[in-house]
């Protein structure tokens, strides 16, 4: 809705297929693959959260810059699951409906501290060149 | 590692569990629009605006549940049995489209597993890729029977080749309790069965000790089949001896099921000792090379054998005429590969290549006209489905996962096809060799269903659901969201309609094709059947007699006493004694001289049969000018000679022949034959030839002979006869061998086995094409008509009469089957050049079946269009125009 000036975010290969039957253009601000994984994992440091706490914690926590495109969610959780860097189990939520809740597992947190590590060396690296030129 | 296991184990669960994660993945989906609805205010607006916001939520929860599944299988699963449930709704084109794949289908693969089985198996013997023949080559032919010095040549060559053996057909007659039976034999060289590597199952073969020259050991060796078909599988036959024409032979073993020798199409009983003959004829002549030598290799160190070989048969070659010498003496060695036996040298390049060509062209077109057929079908089922396809389009769904759906749809059709087709190709390899084999009894057909043939197959039904499926797939599913939902629209239906046509219009020239090759062999059959030979053929009877007497004397006691037996027989008109039959093998050849005026004498090539008293007249030949052969032409008498209206036309034109001479022992010959007679023309060879020029001598004038034919004219039906005939010749000599008994039209109709063949198949390919392309017709028009319903209510309610309807519908069926046949009848026309050589009595162009079959297809093909177009003439304009 507010999302006019946002960049997307969104993982993997969701965004083929979403491309295509939806007739999404690129936007600017596009970010780099892989990143909404990232920030997936980051999220969940924080506590155990369901699929919609993610996508409005992105989106407060970033100032509304970034909007986390919601049909690119759930497979990236699911696919997250399937690997092993997730765990799930069903809770209430704060309005007392069932939901089904994320948390890192022991692998996960080790994928974030890599995942963290990658991200501050790549922008350190655009740092440097941004303020060369 | 253990990761993957884990994935798959979760995978494993959730197939067992897959109710559960759908409802998982629902409720967690939903929790979600529940919370944002509830963000922007909880109303209906709200709710909208979050499925806006999320997105194609049927294609997010897709790919969900794709990650938890083994994809692939699951999707390719549910497609199947939605495929199945999609063509078993429309069960009259499923039938169609399945039925048109199996007989195109069926078709290609029986062709095939004969072609595999006679041309592409490899001997059952050791290193069957050594295995060579070796053929002779004139400029105009190459022959697989060798002088047998040949063989004695290449025996001594040790530097290309291990081994060479030779074999050579005979027909001896086995001693049985109910009198003698013929048995096929193969007389083999000793190397014969060392060379090709093969042992008994019982007992031992041949080896190179039993044919020492001289001293020929009296030994068989008997087939499988025969062992089992003639002693019941008695392992105790091996030692026991058995009378072979007379002689006695020890039977030393019994050979393996698969072994058949090296011709799969020509299967002996038993195999004997290569005698070593003083005037030894011909032989086919094998070898195995030695590892690592090529063929151009082996045949140049085997020329110049060869070449002496040939030059040693020199003295034998007096009497012939130079230019035959000549051609005789520049024939060249050719070396073959027979790793597939020697019926692949014979298949490949003589009796069957010309009737293979044309059935894998027959095959194919009706493949081809089965797939186009399909491909139609498929066109117009996609169009009838454009709404469901719409629908789905719309709800989500990705446009490679409807094409993959799909083609899932055809794919199941083509191996539904494939599958049918591979049983009639099962069920009619039989009926197949049946009409391609001369011999069928004797052909050793391994027909088991192997990979091969299944590969072919399923190759087969593969490549034309992909091919045939995939065009009507990708367009089906073209999006088209807002047209495809209108109901009745008309653009989608027309966006089709050129491909469509395009193909109905080829498939139509295709059926034209394959019915103006039926209609030519189905006359040409009929001209054959009806063909005037010169001779009645009606109760005739040919038995061929052996009968080996010590002297000539006794000899001739037993034919004359055998035509006197049987001729008194009560039903028996009359009987008359020949060498060779009538429609035999085309008799022999000859080179007679006819003396000119001042002139040195002409040499002519005619055909020669030596007939006994009656021949003419038991066979109804008529005699033209002189007289019959009388029991008074015999040895030590005039040499005398009856010739037939050609003879008489080319060798004595504007005279009588009748008292003329002609010699048969060079220019200036001693032996000279009085013309006594004339008698009319006849064919001899077969229905199709040119009556040649033909000599007959008195029986009696051609000195001895082994084995005499028997013609039997009788006033009835013959068959009735045959065990009294048998009897009375058994009767004059228990000894005697009733080889082979058939009558004339017998002979004929195997003679004509391969033009009926074609006639049978041709003629039911195209009555199949003619069906398809009725049904290709009738499916596009009512297609059309059902999408023209409402401009058709506007037509009629403007005035339009119920005729302008039907001309309005008619027209383009008229105009499609016009196109067809313009583009049919050009290649009918260049199709039937290629088998004018089959045909008898009429032109590859043959105006009438040319005409005939047009006709035909026109008017299957209005008719197929008229049924619709009736339909929709007979609408009522208000019921019309309330269907849009």
């Amino acid at each position: 809705m507010e999302a006019e000036k946002t960049a997307c975010v969104h993982g993997g290969s969701a965004i083929r297929f979403h491309k295509q039957f939806m007739g999404a253009q690129d936007k600017p601000g596009d970010l780099v693959q892989g990143t909404l994984d990232m920030l997936v994992l980051k999220t969940l440091a924080r506590g155990a959260m369901h699929g919609y706490a993610i996508t409005e914690f992105i989106q407060e926590t970033s100032g509304n810059v970034l909007r986390v495109e919601e049909g690119a969610l759930y497979p990236a959780l699911h696919r997250l699951e399937l690997r092993g860097l997730l765990a799930s189990e069903w809770g209430l939520s704060e309005n007392n409906r069932r939901a089904k809740y994320y948390r890192l597992t022991a692998a996960g947190r080790k994928q974030l501290a890599a995942e963290t590590e990658r991200w501050s060396r790549l922008t350190l690296a655009i740092a440097l060149i941004m303020d060369t030129v | 590692m253990l990761e993957r296991i884990g994935l798959a184990w979760l995978r494993v669960k959730t197939l067992v569990l897959r109710r559960k994660l759908d409802r998982d993945l629902n409720e967690e989906l939903n929790f979600h629009l529940a919370m944002r609805a509830e963000k922007y205010g909880g109303d209906h607006a709200a709710q909208m605006a979050a499925r806006r916001q999320f997105g194609n939520s049927t294609h997010i929860r897709e790919t969900c549940r794709e990650l938890w599944t083994f994809a692939a299988v699951e999707t390719f699963w549910r497609d199947l049995r939605y495929a199945v449930r999609m063509l078993a709704r429309t069960p009259v084109f499923t039938t169609v489209a399945v039925l048109s794949l199996t007989l195109g289908i069926g078709a290609n693969t029986a062709l095939f597993s004969l072609v595999d089985v006679m041309l592409l198996r490899p001997l059952p013997v050791r290193n069957p890729h050594e295995i060579v023949e070796f053929v002779r080559q004139s400029p105009g032919a190459m022959m697989t029977n060798l002088p047998y010095p040949v063989f004695s040549f290449l025996s001594q060559d040790r530097s290309v080749l291990s081994d060479v053996f030779a074999i050579r057909r005979s027909q001896p007659a086995l001693q049985a309790g109910n009198g003698p039976e013929p048995v096929r034999a193969h007389e083999v060289s000793g190397s014969f069965f060392p060379c090709l590597g093969v042992n008994a199952v019982t007992g031992r073969t041949i080896s190179r000790d039993d044919d020492r020259a001289g001293s020929v050991n009296r030994v068989a060796v008997l087939s499988h089949a025969f062992w089992s078909r003639r002693f019941g599988k008695d392992p105790s036959i091996v030692g026991r001896t058995m009378r072979l024409s007379g002689e006695p032979f020890t039977v030393i073993g019994i050979m393996p099921l698969d072994f058949f020798g090296v011709d799969r199409s020509d299967f002996p009983d038993l195999w004997v000792p290569l005698a070593p003959d003083p005037d030894p004829g011909e032989v086919w002549v094998l070898g195995r090379l030695r590892p690592g030598v090529g063929i151009s290799q082996a045949k140049a160190r085997l020329e110049p054998l060869f070449q002496q070989a040939m030059g040693s048969l020199q003295n034998t070659l007096k009497l012939w005429p130079e230019s035959d010498r000549k051609a005789f003496l520049s024939q060249r060695l050719l070396v073959t590969r027979a790793t597939e036996g020697t019926s692949g040298l014979r298949w490949m390049y003589w009796e069957y290549s010309y009737t293979l060509k044309i059935l894998i062209g027959l095959t194919a077109l009706i493949l081809l006209i089965g797939c186009t057929n399909l491909a139609n079908l498929l066109m117009a089922r996609s169009a009838a489905r454009s709404g469901e396809i719409g629908v789905r389009l719309a709800l989500g769904a990705g446009r490679p996962r409807l094409v993959r759906q799909l083609l899932t749809e055809n794919l199941l059709l083509s191996l539904a096809g494939g599958t049918l087709g591979m049983l009639v190709a099962a069920l009619g390899h039989r009926l197949m060799v049946g009409l391609l084999v001369r011999d069928p009894l004797n052909v050793a057909l391994d027909f088991r269903l192997d990979y091969r043939l299944l590969g072919f197959g399923l190759t087969l039904a593969v490549m034309t659901g992909l091919l045939f499926g995939l065009m009507p797939a990708v367009r089906a599913t073209r999006a088209d969201l807002s047209g495809a939902l209108h109901r009745g629209s008309r653009q989608r239906g027309t966006a089709h309609m050129p491909l469509s046509r395009g193909l109905l219009a080829v498939q139509i020239a295709l059926s034209l094709v394959l019915l103006v090759a039926g209609g030519l062999f189905a006359r040409s059959l009929r001209n054959l059947g009806a063909a005037d030979l010169g001779l009645a053929r009606e109760n005739l009877i040919l038995m061929d007699i052996y009968r080996t007497g010590k002297t000539p004397e006794v000899s001739q006691r037993f034919w004359m006493r055998l035509s006197g037996q049987v001729s008194a027989l009560p039903g028996v008109r009359s009987i008359a004694l020949a060498g060779d039959a009538v429609f035999g093998y085309g008799g022999w050849n000859q080179t007679v001289w006819i003396p000119r005026p001042a002139q040195p004498a002409q040499d002519a090539k005619v055909s020669m049969n030596c007939v006994g008293p009656g021949f003419f007249t038991t066979v109804g030949i008529p005699i033209i000018a002189g007289r019959e052969f009388g029991h008074r032409n015999r040895e030590n008498t005039p040499l005398v000679a009856l010739v037939n209206q050609t003879f008489a036309r080319r060798f004595f034109p504007n005279e009588n022949p009748v008292g003329k001479y002609f010699g048969d022992r060079g220019p200036a010959s001693f032996e000279r034959y009085e013309v006594v007679g004339v008698v009319g023309d006849a064919k001899y060879g077969s229905v199709r030839e040119e009556t040649p020029p033909m000599v007959f001598y008195p029986l009696w004038q051609c000195g001895q002979r082994e084995s005499l034919v028997l013609h039997l004219r009788t006033a009835s039906e013959p068959a009735a006869l045959l065990p009294a005939i048998r009897r009375e010749i058994l009767a004059v000599d228990p000894e005697a061998l009733v080889s082979e008994v058939r009558t004339l039209p017998q002979v004929i109709r195997k003679q004509l086995r391969e033009d009926q063949m074609f006639a049978a198949v041709a003629s039911f390919f195209a009555l199949l094409a003619l069906v398809l392309a009725s049904i290709g017709i009738y499916g596009v028009v009512a297609y059309r008509v059902a999408h023209r319903t409402a401009e058709i209510g506007v037509r009629m309610a403007l005035g339009a009469k119920k005729a302008d309807v039907l001309w309005l519908i008619m027209r383009e069926t008229i105009g499609l089957l016009a196109v067809g046949a313009l583009i049919g009848v050009p290649a009918a026309l260049a199709a039937a050049r290629l088998i004018k050589t089959l045909l008898f009595g009429l032109g590859p162009s043959d105006p009438l079946t040319i005409a005939g079959a047009t006709f035909t297809l026109v008017a299957a093909g209005a008719l197929a269009g008229f049924l619709p177009a009736r339909r929709a003439a007979s609408v009522e304009p208000t019921i019309a125009l309330r269907s849009e």
